[in-house]
């Protein structure tokens, strides 16, 4: 159980390792992070397969908790522990590099070794503070890659990223000292013990709001996403299938934990709904005025986390249920439809007759629309249809007018999705050429996911449920952190 | 004196100061378009938020945590805000560092550090990367006087110049 820490330590200590191996070994240096990140999910791998379906937790250094950082492996955490080096091999940004700098390519593969070790930190840490730290590194990461074009455009947008997103994180920082001034504590599993008495105030939903808009700059969450579609328009494609795939989900995950395990008043819910609401809506919006196809899909991703977060929001299971069915399938879509941006990176006239060229991913991109704008029996159709019976259910005037932007995105999405797929079929002048075998590949792969997903949509919908009923079981986590106090009980 | 104690005390007027960083950085970055300005009134708030998070450990009866320090059985202040700060200086100092590395870069590219005119410029250049067509005469607001082409002192040889404001 200890390999737990591997896929955390490893990934960083390998960045650290980069630059000095470069000078030795340009090739140790180049197979070094695909080579650690492999193993980091081999190990994921394993750990699961012994997996009892019993979460379980690992002490850092042997120090017991609530003092000691500990690391929380449960089904959820331990599939984003797996999917943060699978995604990160798939949209390796080192790829196809022919640069003749091997100093630029070390820094490069540091950087993603970093956004990786930050992932899965993220995805496992059970301390809020700890979970900062994890972020912080990620988003300086991502700072990195964000720029790795080194074009001026690219260090704007990123500038305009670092702001927002430092920002974001003096916000989460102000909301940790509110929530360690009213608790005193700041490891999840204490925090929801003590939750229910000391943070029900207006100083908790303070700290819940700070730390949503905070973490939810990753998690590309309305006031501050403003830095989506420059950057994901300037950055590299594989880097922005990262951000956007993979680290806005670890944020949602992040958002998730403090939703189940420490803010319960329906305050919360409501802020986050409305939040949503928001990001939908307005992420949907732009997406349908973009021009070009790179910034087209990273407004449409705004609008799906908005989905996510409205989900989310949602009381009891089934909201956890369609948040995460909704976050794991645009985890693969956007990323698929992202390694064919690589490619597709121009404006969406110039994407005319482009299914001459790439005759499979065309078909592979009418594919990942029809499931993004959840056509039965695609798995997007599941997951936003769990969000719709779930908004229903729940009934209020809010959740109403959540269900009504979600119908109406929906058809703005069918809109602009398919303005594209028309535009594949067309006749064109100059279409762009055809993918490269390995970006085709994982896209391929990916679509293939979603294929194999629909046809064993009752066997995921299971498991799926039994992960999200475990994910929001508040009392397991806190049991399962501290395991003696329920000894004392009995 | 002492009646200034007893309507505020010290620790308040701490806290109030703190939220207040917070509070003017937050109101320098959405009000400010001069891209060093946001980043000092980044700065700012950073400070404002390490300070409450000092704060947070704070008793005023209570002696420094280091056994021995004070009398024995004497409170002490938690230690633990004061570990977690020096992380976020650190962390703020580097992602400074880094922002004004990437300052200096865009400076040197574009000869201005204003915001806005920063923006438009990346439009523009993105737009023409992707080939998209004059996008500004679709998505500007009608009356909007067009972008002046880039001046020619701005491009590379004069670094000071009207664009620092």
């Amino acid at each position: 159980m200890n390999h737990l820490v591997l896929p955390v330590v490893l990934p960083l200590l390998a960045a650290f390792l980069m630059q000095p191996l470069a000078r030795v070994s340009r090739l140790a240096a180049r197979v070094l992070g695909p080579v650690v990140l492999a193993l980091c999910a081999l190990i994921i791998l394993r750990l699961w397969l012994n997996y009892g379906g019993a979460p379980f937790v690992v002490a850092i250094g042997g120090f017991a908790p609530p003092l000691g950082i500990v690391l929380y492996a449960d089904h959820l955490a331990l599939i984003f522990a797996l999917a943060v080096p699978l995604f990160t091999l798939l949209f390796w940004p080192g790829l196809g590099d022919r640069s003749s700098d091997p100093g630029h390519g070390a820094r490069r593969d540091a950087l993603v070794l970093l956004l990786a070790a930050a992932g899965t930190g993220l995805a496992l840490s059970g301390d809020l503070f700890n979970i900062y730290v994890f972020y912080e590194l990620a988003a300086v990461a991502s700072f990195g890659l964000a720029s790795l074009s080194g074009t001026s455009r690219a260090l704007v947008a990123t500038l305009r990223y670092l702001l927002l997103s430092a920002f974001g994180s003096v916000l989460s920082l102000v909301g940790i000292a509110i929530l360690y001034m009213e608790t005193g504590t700041l490891n999840l599993a204490d925090l929801a013990r003590v939750a229910p008495h000391t943070l029900e105030g207006p100083l908790g939903l303070a700290a819940f709001a700070l730390m949503v808009i905070g973490f939810g700059v990753k998690a590309e969450l309305f006031p501050l996403n403003a830095w989506v579609p420059e950057v994901y328009a300037t950055a590299p494609a594989r880097v922005s299938a990262l951000l956007a795939g993979l680290v806005s989900k670890l944020a949602a995950l992040v958002v998730l934990r403090l939703l189940v395990l420490v803010f319960h008043q329906p305050e919360a819910s409501q802020l986050l709904l409305a939040l949503g609401v928001l990001t939908v809506l307005t992420g949907e919006l732009a997406a349908w005025r973009a021009r070009d196809f790179p910034r087209m899909i990273a407004f449409s991703s705004i609008g799906q986390l908005g989905i996510v977060f409205i989900a989310f929001s949602i009381d009891g299971d089934i909201g956890l249920l369609a948040g995460i069915a909704v976050a794991l399938h645009h985890l693969v879509a956007k990323s698929a439809l992202f390694g064919l941006s690589v490619r597709w990176n121009g404006s969406l006239e110039a994407l005319a007759g482009a299914a001459r060229t790439a005759p499979l991913a065309a078909g592979l991109y009418v594919l990942l629309a029809l499931s993004l704008i959840g056509v039965p029996p695609l798995p997007g159709f599941w997951a936003k249809i769990l969000v719709l019976v779930g908004l229903v259910q729940g009934g209020s005037a809010l959740e109403l007018l959540a269900l009504i932007a979600i119908l109406l995105v929906t058809a703005i999405e069918a809109s602009y999705l398919f303005r594209v797929a028309v535009r594949l079929y067309q006749r064109g002048k100059s279409p762009p050429p055809g993918h490269a075998p390995w970006d085709l590949g994982v896209a391929m792969a990916l679509g293939a996911v979603l294929l194999a997903a629909t046809l064993g949509i009752s066997p995921v919908a299971d498991s799926l449920r039994s992960v999200a009923r475990q994910a929001g079981d508040a009392g397991l986590y806190v049991d399962t952190v501290f395991p003696k106090t329920v000894a004392r009980k009995d | 004196m002492n009646v200034l104690h007893a309507v505020i005390d010290l620790e308040t007027l701490v806290y109030v100061g703190a939220i207040g960083l917070v509070a003017i950085g937050g109101l320098g970055l959405v009000l400010s378009n001069h891209l060093f300005r946001m980043l000092l009134a980044l700065g700012m708030a950073e400070s404002g938020a390490n300070l409450l998070l000092i704060l947070t450990g704070y008793r005023g009866d209570a002696t420094a945590p280091i056994i021995g320090y004070g009398p024995v059985g004497a409170p002490m202040v938690d230690p633990l805000p004061q570990v977690l700060v020096l992380t976020a200086i650190v962390i703020g100092v580097g992602v400074q560092a880094m922002a004004v590395s990437m300052l200096v870069r865009v400076y040197r590219a574009y000869g201005t550090l204003d915001i806005r005119e920063l923006r438009k410029r990346m439009e523009l250049e993105v737009s023409a990367a992707a080939g998209i067509p004059v996008p500004t005469s679709e998505e500007a607001p009608a009356g909007e006087r067009p972008l002046p082409p880039v001046p020619a002192y701005r491009r590379g040889h004069r670094h000071v110049g009207p664009g620092e404001s």
